[in-house]
C-alpha cells in the first residue's frame, strides 16, 4: 500500500481564553489505522474537532484529503465521525438516524445502505425500538455505522470501544482493522493503552495538548518495558522487607513512607512480583497492601514525554 | 465495507429536496413531546375559552379583539418561544448538533428547518384557536385578520426564537424575558414603542379588520406583512450565520 497522505495537522493549537488545548501539534495520517492515544484531557477530542472542521485551530492548518475541512464543506462527504458524547436523537430508531445521515450524505438508496451499515455493526436494522433504549454498547455501534455509511475514505473515531462488551470490542476492532486494510485513513482515539495495541501499529502520542510521540506501537510499548516502575507497598516490617528485595536485586530504590508505607522502584515488574512475597514471608511480613503507582496511562505518558 | 451507492468526493451535493424535509421531518419530530403539546395546548385551550366568556358581553367585536390582542402579545410568543428555542437550542446542548454539521449540506438549510418545524406545531395550537376564539365570541369580521396576524407573528417569531437558541445559553429565559418586558410590557403599553415590536405589527394585520379592533398597532396591514416576514428572514439569517461561524463540541 503507497502511503499517501490524506490527514495532515501542521502546526496546529488550540487554545480558549488562557487555556491551551493544542499545543503546536503536526502530523501526517495516510491510509491505515492510526491511534491517538493520550490520557482523559489530553487534547484528543479537541484534535478530533479540528480534523474534522468542526473548530478552527486557533494556529496552524488542517489538512483532509488535502481541503481545509473547516472551509470546504464537500471534505464532509468523505468523512465518518463517531463523536464522544453518548447524547442521541431520542426519538429516533437506529434504522431512522443511520438513514437520515445517508440521506444527508445525498446517498441514492439511504434506507438500503443504512441496513447494509447496521447489518456491518452486527445490529437489527428491523429493530424498531428508540435509541434511548438501546444499551450503551448498542448506542456506540449505531454511531459507528451512521460514521461508515457513506463508505467515507477518512474516518475519525473518538474513543468507539467505550460501552461495549469484550466479544463486540473485538469484532469492531476487526472492522477498523479491515476498514484500514482496504485503504481508509482510521483514525482512532482513546485512553486504553491495551485497547491500542490492539487496534493500529502506528499511534500519535499526545499529552497535554502536545504531540509527545510518534511512530510503530511496538517501540512504544518497549519503551513502557524498559521504564522503572513504582509499587506502594504497605507492610508490618518494612525496613526489613525494602532490605531483603534490595540484596535481592528486584528492586532498585526504596523509601520508607510513615510507618508502615514502602515506596519500592524497581526496573523489572515481573521480577519484583516473583520475588515479594517470597521475600516477605522469609522475613516473616505481613504485605497488606501492593500496589502499582505510575501504572495509569499518564504515569506512561509523563515517562515518554520526560525521557 | 463498502457501500454499493456511497457517493464520492468531489460529487455534486445531495438534493435540497432530499436534505431539507429530511431535516424538518427530524425537528418536527424532536420538537414534539406531550409537556410541550399539552402546555401549548392548554394556552391554546384558553384563548378559545376567553372568546366564549366574551361572546356574553355587550361588545363582542370589540372584546375578541382584546383577546386576540392579548393572545397575539402572549400566547403566540410564549409558544413560539418554547419550540423555538429548542428546535436547534436544544442540538447544541446534547451536542447533537455535530451529526447534522458534518455532512455536505448547505447550512442555510439547518436553520430554515427549524423555523418551519417552529411554525408548523405553533401555528396549530395558537393561531387557529385564535381564530376560532373569534368565531366563537361572535366577531366572526374580524377571525380572518385575527388567524393571518397570528400566523405572520408565529413565523416573526419562530425566526427569533431559533436564532436566540443558536445564539445564546438558556435562550428561554432570555426569551421570556423579551416576551414579558419587550413585546408584552412595553410593546403594549408604551406610546410609540409598537413599531419595535413583533405584537406590534401583527396588532397592524389584525387591526385592518372591521371596527378596528386591535389595542396596539405599529402602522398599516400591508407594512405589518412585510415587516413580519423580514424580522422571520433576518432571525432565520442570524441564525445561518451563528450556524455557519460557531464552533461544535
Amino acid at each position: 500500500m503507497s502511503h499517501q497522505p490524506r490527514v495532515v495537522a501542521d502546526g496546529v493549537s488550540k487554545w480558549f481564553g488562557s487555556l491551551v488545548a493544542v499545543s503546536d501539534v503536526s502530523f501526517d495520517v495516510g491510509p491505515g489505522v492510526t491511534a491517538l492515544l493520550g490520557p482523559n484531557g489530553a487534547g484528543k477530542s479537541t484534535m478530533f474537532r479540528m480534523l474534522c472542521g468542526l473548530a478552527k485551530p486557533s494556529k496552524g492548518t488542517v489538512r483532509v484529503l488535502g481541503k481545509d475541512p473547516r472551509a470546504d464543506r464537500s471534505v464532509a462527504r468523505s468523512i465518518g465521525l463517531v463523536p464522544q458524547q453518548e447524547s442521541v436523537f431520542e426519538r429516533l430508531s437506529g434504522r431512522e438516524f443511520v438513514t437520515l445521515n445517508a440521506k444527508l450524505h445525498g446517498l441514492r438508496h439511504p434506507a438500503r445502505a443504512a441496513d447494509h451499515a447496521l447489518g456491518v455493526v452486527g445490529l437489527d436494522p428491523a429493530d424498531p425500538r428508540p435509541l434511548p433504549t438501546y444499551s450503551k454498547g448498542m448506542r456506540q455501534r449505531v454511531k459507528v455505522a451512521q460514521a461508515i455509511v457513506h463508505d467515507p475514505q477518512v474516518l475519525v473515531l473518538d474513543e468507539p470501544l467505550s460501552g461495549l462488551d469484550p466479544r463486540q470490542r473485538v469484532d469492531m476492532v476487526e472492522l477498523f482493522t479491515r476498514l484500514g486494510a482496504e485503504g481508509r485513513c482510521v483514525i482512532i482515539s482513546s485512553h486504553v493503552l491495551a485497547e491500542v495495541e490492539r487496534i493500529g501499529s502506528r499511534v500519535l502520542v499526545i499529552s497535554r495538548g502536545r504531540l509527545a510521540a510518534a511512530g510503530d506501537f511496538r517501540e512504544l510499548r518497549a519503551l513502557m518495558d524498559d521504564r522503572p516502575l513504582r509499587v506502594r507497598v504497605r507492610t508490618d516490617r518494612p525496613r526489613e522487607l525494602a532490605g531483603a528485595l534490595l540484596v535481592r536485586g528486584a528492586v532498585v530504590g526504596a523509601r520508607l513512607d510513615g510507618e508502615d508505607v514502602l515506596e519500592l522502584d524497581t526496573a523489572d515488574a515481573r521480577a519484583l512480583a516473583h520475588a515479594i512475597a517470597p521475600v516477605a514471608r522469609e522475613r516473616d511480613a505481613h504485605l497488606y497492601e501492593v500496589r502499582p503507582l505510575d501504572a495509569d496511562l499518564e504515569g506512561v505518558f509523563r515517562y515518554v514525554v520526560e525521557r | 465495507m463498502s457501500t454499493a451507492d456511497a457517493t464520492p468526493a468531489g460529487a455534486a451535493a445531495p438534493s435540497v429536496w432530499t436534505t431539507l424535509p429530511a431535516l424538518y421531518r427530524l425537528l418536527v419530530r424532536t420538537q414534539i413531546s406531550l409537556a410541550r403539546l399539552l402546555g401549548i395546548g392548554a394556552l391554546g385551550a384558553l384563548v378559545i375559552a376567553l372568546g366564549a366568556l366574551v361572546s356574553q358581553g355587550d361588545d363582542p367585536t370589540g372584546a375578541a379583539g382584546d383577546v386576540a390582542t392579548f393572545a397575539l402579545g402572549l400566547v403566540v410568543p410564549l409558544a413560539t418561544l418554547w419550540l423555538g428555542t429548542s428546535a436547534l437550542g436544544d442540538l447544541v446542548e446534547d451536542r447533537l448538533l455535530v451529526y447534522l454539521w458534518l455532512k455536505p449540506v448547505p447550512r442555510w438549510q439547518l436553520p430554515a428547518a427549524a423555523v418551519a418545524a417552529t411554525a408548523t406545531l405553533a401555528i396549530p395550537l395558537t393561531a387557529v384557536p385564535i381564530g376560532v376564539s373569534a368565531l366563537i365570541a361572535g366577531a366572526g369580521e374580524i377571525a380572518l385578520e385575527a388567524f393571518l396576524a397570528a400566523i405572520l407573528a408565529c413565523l416573526a417569531y419562530a425566526g427569533v426564537f431559533v436564532a436566540a437558541g443558536i445564539w445564546f445559553r438558556r435562550a428561554a429565559w432570555w426569551g421570556l424575558a423579551f416576551v414579558l418586558l419587550w413585546e408584552g410590557a412595553a410593546g403594549l403599553l408604551a406610546d410609540g414603542f409598537a413599531r419595535f415590536t413583533v405584537v406590534g405589527w401583527a396588532g397592524a394585520i389584525l387591526d385592518s379588520a372591521p371596527g378596528s379592533p386591535s389595542e396596539v398597532s405599529a402602522g398599516s396591514a400591508g407594512a405589518g406583512y412585510v415587516v413580519l416576514v423580514a424580522i422571520a428572514v433576518a432571525g432565520w439569517l442570524a441564525a445561518v450565520y451563528r450556524y455557519k461561524r460557531g464552533e461544535l463540541d
